[in-house]
C-alpha cells in the first residue's frame, strides 16, 4: 500500500500549480463576466501535454491514467482556474473513445485530446429523465446508411466553445423491439441541431445550454464503437467524471482555504490576526481535515480505476465524489465567513467560489443519489424507488 | 551542434520565509521549500533554445545536497539530457571559491563542452560571482549578464545589459555566459518531459571523485566566516492617503519626492 503520489505525479501537480497560479482566480473570474472562454489557459494547458495526459501514447497522449488527469484537474482548481470542460472532454468523451471507439474514431479524435486542440461536450442529462439512462428519450433511429438523432438535453456544459457533443441517446434493438443506450458524437455545426443558454447565477466562463436536436442526420460513423456494447461504455465514462468532479471539488475547496487562511494571518483586529481566534480557526482546520480527507478517497478511487477495478472503482468514486462536495461547500461557506463582509465583495470573489462549490452537491450526480447508491449497493439496504 | 552545460542550483523558494540556521549561519534548508532557482530555469531554457535550433546536447550540473535531485529532475524535464551531481556532505559551508573549484573539476567530467551556461546571480546567496570565478580557473572567456545570446560554430555574441547600460560582446567557443532576467521565458515542463525525466542519466559524484581533498572545502575551510547574522527588519509600514478631493495630486507628489516621475 502506497499513500504518497509518485515522483513524477507530484511533478505534474507543480507544474500544473505554476501555469495555473500565472493565470490565477481573477483571470477566471474576469472572463467569466465578460462571457468569453478560458481559451488561452486551455490551449496552453493542451500544449503542454496536460489535458492529454490519460490519452494512450500512441495517440499522442501522455500514456497515464485518470489520477493523472485528476491531478491537473485539481491543481487548476486549487489555482483558481477551475475549467468545467476538463470534467468532459478529457475525462468522459476520450476515456469512452478511447476505451470502445473504432480504430476511425480513435485516429479522428484521439490526437487532438491529446493536446487538447479538440473539445468534446457530453449530453446526457434530459428534462424529464435527470441523468437516468433508462428514461433518456433522445433516439436515433437507422434511415439507409446514415443516423437520424432528435430529442432534448438540458444543463449540458461548454456547448458554445465545443467541436462535438457526446450525445447519449438510445436506439431500437433489431431483435427485441427495445430501446437501449446508444452514443452518438454530434459536431455543433450539424444541422438541425441548436442549442439555447440557461441564466445562471453561477460565475463560470463555462456556460449551461439546452440542446435541440431536430432530426439531425449523421453518418454511420456517428455512432461510438458497438451498438451492443453502449450501456458498458457509458458507464465507463462515468466514474473517470466522478473523479474528476471530487477533483475539481477538492481544487475549489484548496482554493477557497488558501484564501482564507491567508486573510486570517492577516487580517487584525485589536491587535490580533483573526486567525488567532479559535472560533475562526477550527472551522478551517475542520475544513482542511474534510478536504484532504476527500483527496485521499479520490485518489483511491483513481488509482482502483487505472488498475482496471472498474467496480472497486465504482463505489469509490461515487464516495469520492459526496465527500469532496461536502467538503468544497463547507470550506468555501466558512471561507467566506472568515472574510465576514468582505466576504460579500465581489472583490474577493468568495460569492462566485460558493456556488463553485455548491455544484459539487449536484452534479454530475447529486448527494442523495449517492446516497441512494451507498445505501442500497454498500449497505444492501432496500430500495425506495 | 553544441555541447551544452548549465548550472544549476536547489535554492529556497522565495515565496516562503528564509532563514539562516542558528549553529553555523549556514542556510537552513529544512525550513523551506526547495525550488530550482528560477534564473537557472532562464539558463535550461537559454540551452534548450539554442539545441532546438542547432542540435547538441544539454547537461545540467549542480552541486548540492541529496535533495538537490529534485532540482536536476525539473531541468531534465524542461528537457536537458543529462544531468551531473555533486553531493558530498564535506562541502556543507562551502564558500563561493570552493563552489567554482568544485563546478570546475565538475565541468572537466563533461567530454567536448562548447559552451557553459550559468545564471547572473542566485536568489539565496546573491554572490553573482561564480560565473566569472568559473571562466577564470577553466580559462575561458566570460560573457556575463547577458539578455540575448547568438552562437555558431565556433564563436559565441552576447548582448550584455546591466544596470550601466548595454555593451555587445563577441568571444570564441569554449566560453562562459550568465543569463539575466531579460534573456527569455522558461518553459513549463510538459507532461511527456516529467515521465522522459526519470529515464535520463544522473552521474553521481563525490569530491574524492574530482580528486579533492575533503580539507580544501567546507565550512571550516572557508576564506571567510560569518560571525553574526540578524533577519532583515520588517518593512516600515507605508504611507496612507486618505482622499479628500485631493488624493490624486498626493500621490503625484509621492511620486515626485521619490524621483519615480
Amino acid at each position: 500500500m502506497n499513500f504518497v503520489e509518485s515522483d513524477e505525479r507530484l511533478a505534474l501537480r507543480k507544474a500544473v500549480s505554476d501555469l495555473g497560479r500565472r493565470y490565477g482566480h481573477d483571470y477566471y473570474i474576469t472572463k467569466a463576466r465578460e462571457g468569453a472562454h478560458t481559451t488561452e489557459l486551455w490551449q496552453e494547458a493542451g500544449k503542454l501535454g496536460y489535458l492529454g495526459v490519460n490519452v494512450p501514447e500512441e495517440y499522442g497522449g501522455g500514456g497515464g491514467g485518470i489520477g493523472d488527469l485528476a491531478a491537473v484537474c485539481e491543481e487548476l482548481s486549487a489555482a483558481g482556474c477551475p475549467l468545467l470542460m476538463m470534467v468532459v472532454s478529457p475525462a468522459i468523451c476520450a476515456t469512452i473513445i478511447a476505451r470502445f471507439g473504432t480504430d476511425a474514431q480513435k485516429r479522428e479524435w484521439l490526437p487532438r485530446f491529446a493536446d487538447g486542440s479538440v473539445v468534446m461536450a457530453f449530453g446526457i442529462t434530459e428534462p424529464d429523465a435527470g441523468s437516468n439512462s433508462h428514461k433518456i428519450v433522445t433516439t436515433g433511429r437507422r434511415d439507409g446508411g446514415d443516423w437520424v438523432l432528435s430529442g432534448q438535453k438540458v444543463f449540458i456544459s461548454g456547448v458554445d466553445g465545443a467541436d462535438a457533443v457526446l450525445i447519449v441517446g438510445r436506439t431500437e434493438d433489431a431483435r427485441t423491439g427495445r430501446l437501449k443506450p446508444a452514443l452518438y458524437i454530434v459536431p455543433t455545426d450539424a444541422k438541425g441541431f441548436t442549442w439555447q443558454k440557461i441564466d445562471m447565477d453561477m460565475i463560470s466562463p463555462d456556460r449551461q445550454y439546452t440542446l435541440f436536436l431536430d432530426d439531425v442526420r449523421l453518418p454511420a460513423d456517428a455512432l461510438v464503437g458497438s451498438e451492443d456494447a453502449a450501456l458498458a461504455q457509458l458507464f465507463a465514462g462515468l466514474n473517470p467524471e466522478r473523479i474528476m468532479a471530487a477533483s475539481f471539488a477538492t481544487g475549489i475547496g484548496r482554493l477557497a482555504m488558501n484564501k482564507a487562511t491567508e486573510y486570517a494571518k492577516t487580517r487584525t483586529v485589536w491587535g490580533t490576526p483573526i486567525g488567532a481566534h479559535q472560533g475562526l480557526a477550527h472551522p478551517l482546520a475542520d475544513a482542511h481535515i474534510n478536504i484532504e480527507l476527500a483527496r485521499l478517497m479520490t485518489q483511491k478511487a483513481a488509482a482502483l480505476y487505472d488498475a482496471g477495478n472498474d467496480m472497486a472503482a465504482g463505489e469509490a468514486a461515487n464516495m469520492a465524489k459526496y465527500a469532496a462536495g461536502e467538503a468544497a461547500a463547507k470550506a468555501a461557506d466558512q471561507a467566506l465567513q472568515t472574510h465576514g463582509g468582505n466576504g460579500m465583495a465581489s472583490e474577493y470573489g468568495l460569492g462566485a467560489l460558493v456556488l463553485a462549490a455548491r455544484v459539487g452537491r449536484i452534479a454530475p450526480v447529486s448527494r442523495e443519489m449517492i446516497l441512494n447508491f451507498v445505501a442500497q449497493h454498500s449497505l444492501g439496504l432496500p430500495k425506495s424507488y | 551542434m553544441p555541447n551544452i552545460v548549465v548550472l544549476v542550483k536547489q535554492v529556497p523558494d522565495t515565496y516562503s520565509e528564509r532563514k539562516l540556521a542558528s549553529a553555523d549561519h549556514t542556510l537552513d534548508r529544512a525550513s523551506a521549500d526547495a525550488v530550482l532557482d528560477e534564473i537557472n530555469e532562464r539558463a535550461v531554457e537559454e540551452a534548450l533554445q539554442i539545441k532546438e535550433a542547432q542540435g547538441g546536447e544539454v547537461t545540467v550540473l549542480t552541486v548540492g545536497p541529496e535533495r538537490a535531485t529534485d532540482a536536476i529532475r525539473k531541468a531534465l524535464s524542461m528537457g536537458a539530457d543529462k544531468a551531473v551531481h555533486v553531493s558530498d556532505e564535506s562541502l556543507h559551508g562551502a564558500d563561493i571559491i570552493q563552489t567554482a573549484k568544485v563546478l570546475a573539476k565538475a565541468i572537466g567530467t563533461v567530454e567536448g563542452y562548447d559552451l557553459i551556461i550559468a545564471g547572473n546571480e542566485s536568489t539565496d546567496g546573491v554572490g553573482g560571482a561564480i560565473p566569472a570565478m568559473l571562466a577564470e580557473l577553466l580559462g575561458l572567456p566570460q560573457l556575463t549578464h547577458a539578455r540575448k545570446v547568438e552562437i555558431d560554430g565556433t564563436s559565441v555574441k552576447v548582448e550584455r545589459e546591466t544596470d550601466a547600460g548595454r555593451t555587445f560582446l563577441e568571444a570564441a567557443l569554449p566560453a562562459v555566459i550568465s543569463v539575466g532576467e531579460k534573456i527569455n521565458d522558461p518553459r513549463y515542463p510538459s507532461f511527456k518531459g516529467i515521465m522522459a525525466a526519470k529515464k535520463k542519466p544522473v552521474t553521481t559524484l563525490t569530491i574524492a571523485d574530482l580528486g579533492i581533498d575533503a580539507s580544501e572545502v567546507g565550512l571550516a575551510n572557508a576564506a571567510s566566516q560569518v560571525l553574526e547574522s540578524a533577519p532583515k527588519p520588517p518593512r516600515a509600514a507605508g504611507q496612507q492617503i486618505t482622499d479628500e478631493g485631493d488624493g490624486g495630486s498626493k500621490i503625484a507628489e509621492y511620486l515626485v519626492s521619490q524621483k519615480l516621475i
